[in-house]
């Protein structure tokens, strides 16, 4: 079972988009794919038309309380499945905190269901903590949206050194950029200075497009209400990039 | 992921009318139904039915949009499906597309061709149940046969991981509509079958016999069509283990059973075992050569490919003689008559001449001396012993194997398997060191062939260091043989095989 997390210390940047079209596409070539939403704004969980809720909430999960199976959803797509944000995730620092292997929990309850998926995406909340440090043990690949801006760059910078100060095993980082709009000089000349030897950047960018905004109207994939969109065609790109099998 | 909660049918006579299907469920869920679609539902196993046997189940489905390829695991039972194009049955599993169905099946079937077990056609109707978000939480399948032939139709609730509920509910609203449920055979569990009862030790020895020589005549029957059309290599592989297994059982089976069949059936089946060697010496070669080519150090894999070509051009012009001879009157005579007279032996009108002993008798008799012939080859064998010792010890294993197997209904089990265990490990010491030979020598024999064909000097080279490496490995084999044989003949084992014999 391969782990993969989008990740980003800033929000809006296309975590969530990114997971939900990526965990859509491995399903859709016949992996069993999960997608955990982590982040209590559940937009993941939105975009799939299941409810936000989890039985007895973060605390109940990350104590073992309730076992993860018994809080998975299927969705309308074959072969992927989601663990639903809650509003109560806003607490699982604390809740990890309490627990032994403090960083190492999430992890720890993935190998409950190492046996019935094939990949995990983790769409992870904006910001550094504990939850992030556990998203790091976990995972076998960050995937870091970066919006073309200098302070992007800055962030990435930050959060390459996070990993890398990080004990144990580490996660490889692939960056790409998101939201680009080529009409902007910035956006261009970023994306073409980016410096590319110190973390791995993917080609693939994926555009400001309004489709991908559709996406919570929709509240489908982007590659599942326009799969002949350009927008499917980066994510799928994308996914070629990035995929572990 | 979806799994079935239960198939339902009409009950009686009765039509299954989707108009009526629809309005029940729409009581509760805003109903989406699909188009109707006429799928052809291709079932596909191995002919030992590995799929089976770990619970999986692989189905290739053809629709008018496109095929796809189908997996149920078993558990949870979801279901995994892949586009796919032109696949034609029957096939090995490297014609499936790259991806999670391959990873799944591949080490289950290994060199095993998948084959046709069922095909069928249905008409088929998906409906999906949404809740008031819009939200999927059940799926009903509609499934009846295209032609009057067939199951009949049948209506399947899926239920969605974390919505089981709703699909009891759907469940509940086609029962109010007069819908029974459908036992259907893969979804019982296995039946508690009574406890296998084997013969007990006074029955006479030439009933034991019969029965496991007309086992063996099937399996021999069995693979004959896949081995003929080459479908893969275990067909042969497991005629030739059949024709074995009936030539050893004649051997130690001679006390009981009548002249004639060391006379005139053990000659016919030591031409029989003969005839398949070549092949299945080649197959060898072949399906080890992706093994082989990683012994290189020095050469590349790619100056292997002259030999690869040397073995397909060898395999095929064998396989031509021994398709020929199993066609030929000789063959389809031998297999008539053989099921004859085992027939007649079954029937006790063959066996005048023969010995009246009982099963235990024989099973005593046999598998302790074939213990004892084992114990004391193994004894002889030393650092210089030549290849040829270490051969016939090996078959003198495969006798003793033999005799554990075909009286194995009339010993204890536990014992059994404790010495099949160590036997097994000295047959495995023994085999890679008989292999290995045959391998070095096979391939100074194809090196000769190949240089007579003007080949590469790198093939020459790749297979001299192919040589090298078997040289170390029958070395290797060889040192570790002290080990299991010595666990083999130990005190304790020694007592188990008197007992394993019935010696008590």
């Amino acid at each position: 079972m391969k782990v993969l997390a989008t990740y980003n210390i800033k929000g809006g940047v296309g975590k969530t988009s990114t997971a939900v079209n990526l965990a859509y596409l491995a399903a859709r070539e016949g992996r069993r794919t999960l997608l955990w939403d982590l982040d209590p704004q559940s937009a993941a969980t939105y975009m799939f038309r299941v409810r936000p809720r989890v039985k007895g909430g973060s605390h109940a999960l990350v104590t073992g309380g309730r076992p993860i199976e018994a809080a998975l959803k299927a969705t309308d797509f074959d072969n992927l499945d989601l663990l639903p944000a809650d509003f109560s995730y806003r607490n699982m620092d604390l809740e990890l905190d309490d627990t032994k292997k403090r960083t190492r929990r999430l992890g720890q309850l993935l190998k409950s269901v190492e046996d019935d998926y094939d990949i995990v995406f983790l769409d992870c909340p904006p910001s550094v903590s504990l939850v992030s440090e556990n998203v790091l043990h976990a995972s076998d690949t960050l995937l870091v949206p970066l919006i073309p801006a200098t302070l992007s760059l800055r962030t990435l910078d930050q959060l390459t050194r996070f990993v890398a100060d990080s004990e144990g095993s580490r996660p490889e980082v692939v960056a790409f950029f998101s939201m680009a709009d080529r009409r902007k000089r910035l956006h261009r000349d970023v994306i073409e200075a980016i410096p590319r030897d110190r973390t791995r950047i993917a080609d693939t960018v994926i555009p400001a497009l309004s489709i991908i905004e559709q996406m919570a109207e929709r509240r489908a994939p982007v590659p599942a209400f326009a799969p002949t969109s350009r927008a499917a065609l980066c994510y799928e790109e994308l996914w070629a990039e990035v995929r572990p099998f | 992921m979806t799994s079935a909660t239960r198939a339902l049918q009409a009950a009686g006579e009765g039509r299954l009318e989707l108009q009526a299907l629809v309005a029940a469920l729409s009581r509760r869920y805003t109903v989406v139904s699909g188009p109707r679609l006429l799928v052809g539902r291709v079932q596909l196993d191995t002919f030992d039915r590995r799929l089976r046997a770990e619970g999986l189940a692989l189905e290739h489905q053809r629709l008018a949009t496109g095929e796809l390829l189908v997996l149920r695991r078993p558990g949870a039972a979801s279901a995994v499906a892949v586009p796919v194009t032109g696949l034609r049955w029957p096939a090995l599993v490297e014609v499936l597309p790259t991806g999670p169905i391959r990873e799944a099946i591949a080490p289950v079937i290994g060199v095993r061709a998948l084959m046709v077990t069922s095909d069928e056609k249905r008409r088929m109707r998906r409906l999906e149940l949404h809740n008031e978000d819009g939200k999927i939480v059940a799926r009903v399948e509609l499934d009846e046969p295209a032609s009057g032939a067939g199951a009949p139709a049948q209506v399947t609730v899926r239920s969605l991981r974390g919505y089981d509920e709703e699909a009891r509910r759907a469940d509940r609203l086609l029962v109010g509509l007069g819908l029974q449920a459908l036992d259907r055979p893969e979804d019982r569990e296995p039946s508690s079958a009574p406890p296998k009862s084997g013969p007990s030790r006074a029955v006479p020895a030439r009933l034991v016999l019969t029965k496991a020589l007309i086992d063996y005549l099937m399996t021999i029957r069995e693979n004959l069509p896949g081995l003929l059309d080459d479908v893969d290599t275990e067909f042969l592989h497991d005629f030739r283990v059949a024709v074995r297994r009936t030539r050893a059982t004649l051997k130690l089976g001679r006390p009981a059973l009548p002249d004639a069949m060391r006379l005139e059936w053990e000659p016919a089946f030591r031409w029989l075992g003969d005839l398949t060697t070549p092949v299945r010496d080649l197959d060898v070669y072949e399906l080890d050569l992706p093994v082989m080519s990683q012994w290189l150090v020095t050469a590349d894999p790619a100056d292997l490919e002259p030999l690869a070509t040397h073995l397909r051009g060898r395999r095929t012009s064998e396989r031509r003689v021994l398709v020929r001879s199993l066609r030929s009157a000789r063959f389809r005579r031998l297999i008539m008559e053989w099921g004859e007279e085992l027939a007649r032996l079954l029937d006790g009108s063959g066996d005048a001449d023969c010995e009246p002993l009982s099963a235990g008798h024989l099973a005593d008799r046999s598998i302790t001396r074939a213990y004892r012939r084992v114990a004391r080859g193994g004894a002889l064998i030393g650092a210089d012993s030549p290849a040829e010792d270490l051969h016939e010890l090996r078959k003198r294993c495969k006798e003793l194997r033999y005799a554990l197997e075909v009286f194995d209904a009339l010993i204890d089990d536990a014992a059994r398997k404790r010495a099949v265990d160590d036997l097994k490990e000295v047959q495995d010491v023994l085999g890679r060191f008989q292999d290995t030979e045959v391998q070095r020598r096979a391939l100074r024999e194809f090196a000769g062939e190949m240089m007579a064909d003007g080949t590469t000097a790198g093939a020459m080279l790749a297979m001299g260091e192919l040589i090298g490496h078997l040289d170390v490995e029958q070395n290797r084999a060889r040192r570790e043989f002290d080990v299991p044989f010595a666990r083999l003949v130990r005190p304790s084992n020694r007592h188990l095989m008197h007992q394993v014999g019935g010696a008590t």
